[in-house]
C-alpha cells in the first residue's frame, strides 16, 4: 500500500506540481493518504491529534513534537476525507502562501510518513500518559505524596499547616517548664497555665509593693473572712515578740502589720510552702497568693491564705515552677 | 499561606528596653495627683498593671507583633489616642474568619481557643501564628516579671 502511495509522488517528483492547483494525482494520494491503514483510527477523528497532513507537513520542515503551533498556518478543514478536494486545495494555496518547500521526494515520502507515525504515536501515548497521570490537569509542578495519601490540594494544606503547628509547639515546649510531656493536649494544658500563671504573676508585682501593702491586705481581708486572724499566727516563723505584735496589729488593720513585717524584712507565707522551703527540697505546689483568691482560683484549704511579700533573699520568682496556680 | 516554612521570628525582648519605658511610665504616674491616695488602692493597682503591660509591648517591637498592637489598642481606647496601626490587621481577621470556617469542630481549635483568650489580640490570628505569637508573649512576660522583681527587690526599704 505503501509503495502504491509513493509512486504517484515520484511520478510528480518535482515541487512545481505544488504551486498548481491540485491535480488528479495529487487527490488521489491524499485521499489514500487519509484513509490508509497503517495510520491510527484517532488520526480521523475530530477530537484526536491533528491528521496526519498537517502533522506531516510541519514535521517534515520543523521535526518537532508539538505541532499543533504550526496548525494555524494550515486552515482547518480537513476533518473529513470526504472533502478532501476542497481541503487539498486548501492545503495547497496554504502551502504556497507560505514558505514550506513541501515535496514529495521519493525517498523521504516514507519518511515522512514515518515521522509522522510515528509523531501521532508518540502524541497519542503522550496524551494517555497525561491521562494516566493524577486527575490534576496543571502543569506546575506538584508536590508528590507519599503511598496512601491524597494528593488533592486541600490535603496538603492541611499537612502543611499541622507541620507548622507541630515545629512552633516545639519552639514553645522549650520555653515553659515541664514540657517535656509528648501529648499535644497536655502540652497545650501546659502552656496556658503558664501564661495564666505569668499574667498572674504581673498581677501581684504590680501589687505589692508598688501598689502599696495596703491593696492586697484590704484583698485579704474581704476575701479570707475569719480564717486570718486564727491561721496567721501559726504561720509566723518570726520571734515570738513579732508575732503577737503583728497578730496585734492584724486585729486592727492589716495594712499596718503588712507594712510592719516588710519593714522587718519578714512575710507570711503558708505552711507548707515554709517546711518546704526550710528543708530545701522542691517549692510546693501550692502558692498562696491573695492575688490568687482575687482572680477566683481555688485553693486546697489546708493552707492558709495569706500574702506573700518578698522575703529577703528569696523571691517570687521562684514560685515559678509550681504552675498549678490556676486550675479553674 | 506559603508552601515554604518562614523562619521563627525569636527576637528576644531587651530588659533594659522594657525598664526604661516602665520606670518612665511610673514616673508619670506618680507625678498624677490622685495617684498617691490610699483609699483608691484597686485603681492604682490596675494602672500600674496597664503600665506595665503597655511599657512591654512598646518594649517588644511596638506595633510589629500582633498582641502589642492589641495591647496598644486597647490601651489607646481607654485614654481616646489615636494609635497608627497598619493595614495587615484587616487581612489577617480575614484570613482567621477563613480558617475558623474550615475547621470549628477539632480538638486542637477548642484548645485554640483557651489560649486565644489568654493571648491579647488573639482573636485575629490563626493557630500557626498564635502558637508564635504565644511564644514570644511568653518570652515577654517573663521578662517583665524578672525585671519587677528587680526593682521591687531594689526599691523596698531595708
Amino acid at each position: 500500500m505503501n509503495s502504491s502511495l509513493l509512486t504517484p509522488s515520484s511520478s510528480s517528483s518535482s515541487p512545481h506540481h505544488l504551486q498548481s492547483p491540485a491535480t488528479f494525482d495529487h487527490d488521489d494520494f491524499l485521499q489514500n493518504f487519509f484513509s490508509s491503514a497503517p495510520w491510527p483510527s484517532s488520526v480521523l477523528d475530530d477530537d484526536a491529534p491533528p491528521p496526519t497532513s498537517d502533522t506531516a507537513v510541519p514535521s517534515f520542515h520543523h521535526h518537532d513534537a508539538d505541532s499543533r503551533n504550526q496548525i494555524t498556518m494550515i486552515p482547518l478543514s480537513h476533518h473529513n476525507p470526504n472533502d478532501a478536494a476542497v481541503d487539498v486545495n486548501a492545503l495547497y494555496s496554504g502551502f504556497s502562501a507560505g514558505s514550506l518547500p513541501f515535496h514529495f521526494p521519493q525517498g523521504s515520502g516514507g519518511g515522512v510518513m514515518k515521522q509522522s507515525h510515528t509523531q501521532t504515536q508518540s502524541q497519542a501515548t503522550a496524551s494517555t500518559t497525561t491521562g494516566g497521570t493524577a486527575a490534576t490537569p496543571q502543569t506546575k509542578p506538584k508536590v508528590r505524596a507519599r503511598r496512601g495519601q491524597a494528593t488533592d490540594p486541600h490535603s496538603i494544606a492541611e499537612r502543611l499547616r499541622r507541620e507548622r503547628i507541630a515545629e512552633r509547639m516545639k519552639s514553645l515546649q522549650e520555653l515553659v517548664p515541664n514540657g517535656n510531656k509528648t501529648d499535644k493536649a497536655s502540652m497545650l494544658d501546659e502552656i496556658i497555665d503558664y501564661v495564666k500563671f505569668l499574667q498572674l504573676q504581673v498581677k501581684v508585682l504590680s501589687m505589692s509593693r508598688l501598689g502599696g501593702a495596703a491593696s492586697v491586705s484590704s484583698q485579704v481581708s474581704e476575701d479570707a473572712g475569719g480564717s486570718q486572724e486564727n491561721t496567721s499566727g501559726e504561720n509566723q516563723t518570726a520571734a515570738k515578740m513579732t508575732e503577737h505584735q503583728v497578730a496585734k496589729l492584724m486585729e486592727e488593720d492589716m495594712g499596718s502589720a503588712m507594712q510592719y513585717l516588710q519593714g522587718k524584712g519578714l512575710c507570711l507565707m503558708p505552711i507548707s510552702l515554709a517546711t518546704t522551703i526550710s528543708t530545701a527540697t522542691c517549692p510546693s505546689r501550692n502558692p498562696l497568693i491573695s492575688a490568687v483568691r482575687e482572680a477566683g482560683v481555688s485553693l486546697s484549704p489546708n493552707t492558709a491564705t495569706t500574702p506573700v511579700v518578698n522575703v529577703k533573699g528569696a523571691s517570687v520568682a521562684t514560685v515559678k515552677d509550681a504552675s498549678s496556680v490556676s486550675k479553674p | 499561606m506559603a508552601s515554604a516554612d518562614k523562619p521563627i521570628n525569636t527576637d528576644v525582648p531587651e530588659k533594659d528596653v522594657f525598664a526604661l519605658h516602665f520606670l518612665q511610665s511610673l514616673s508619670n504616674l506618680r507625678r498624677q495627683n490622685t495617684f498617691n491616695s490610699p483609699e483608691k488602692t484597686n485603681d492604682r493597682v490596675k494602672k500600674i498593671k496597664k503600665a506595665a503591660y503597655v511599657s512591654m509591648a512598646r518594649a517588644a517591637g511596638g506595633t510589629s507583633r500582633l498582641w502589642s498592637r492589641a495591647l496598644l489598642r486597647r490601651a489607646a481606647k481607654e485614654t481616646n489616642k489615636v494609635v497608627r496601626f497598619s493595614r495587615r490587621k484587616k487581612r489577617v481577621t480575614w484570613l482567621r474568619r477563613r480558617s475558623n470556617r474550615r475547621d470549628p469542630v477539632e480538638e486542637e481549635e477548642k484548645e485554640a481557643e483557651r489560649l486565644r483568650n489568654l493571648v491579647p489580640g488573639g482573636g485575629a490570628m490563626e493557630t500557626s501564628k498564635l502558637i508564635e505569637e504565644t511564644a514570644y508573649y511568653i518570652k515577654c512576660l517573663s521578662m517583665q516579671v524578672k525585671v519587677m522583681q528587680c526593682l521591687v527587690d531594689g526599691l523596698s526599704p531595708k
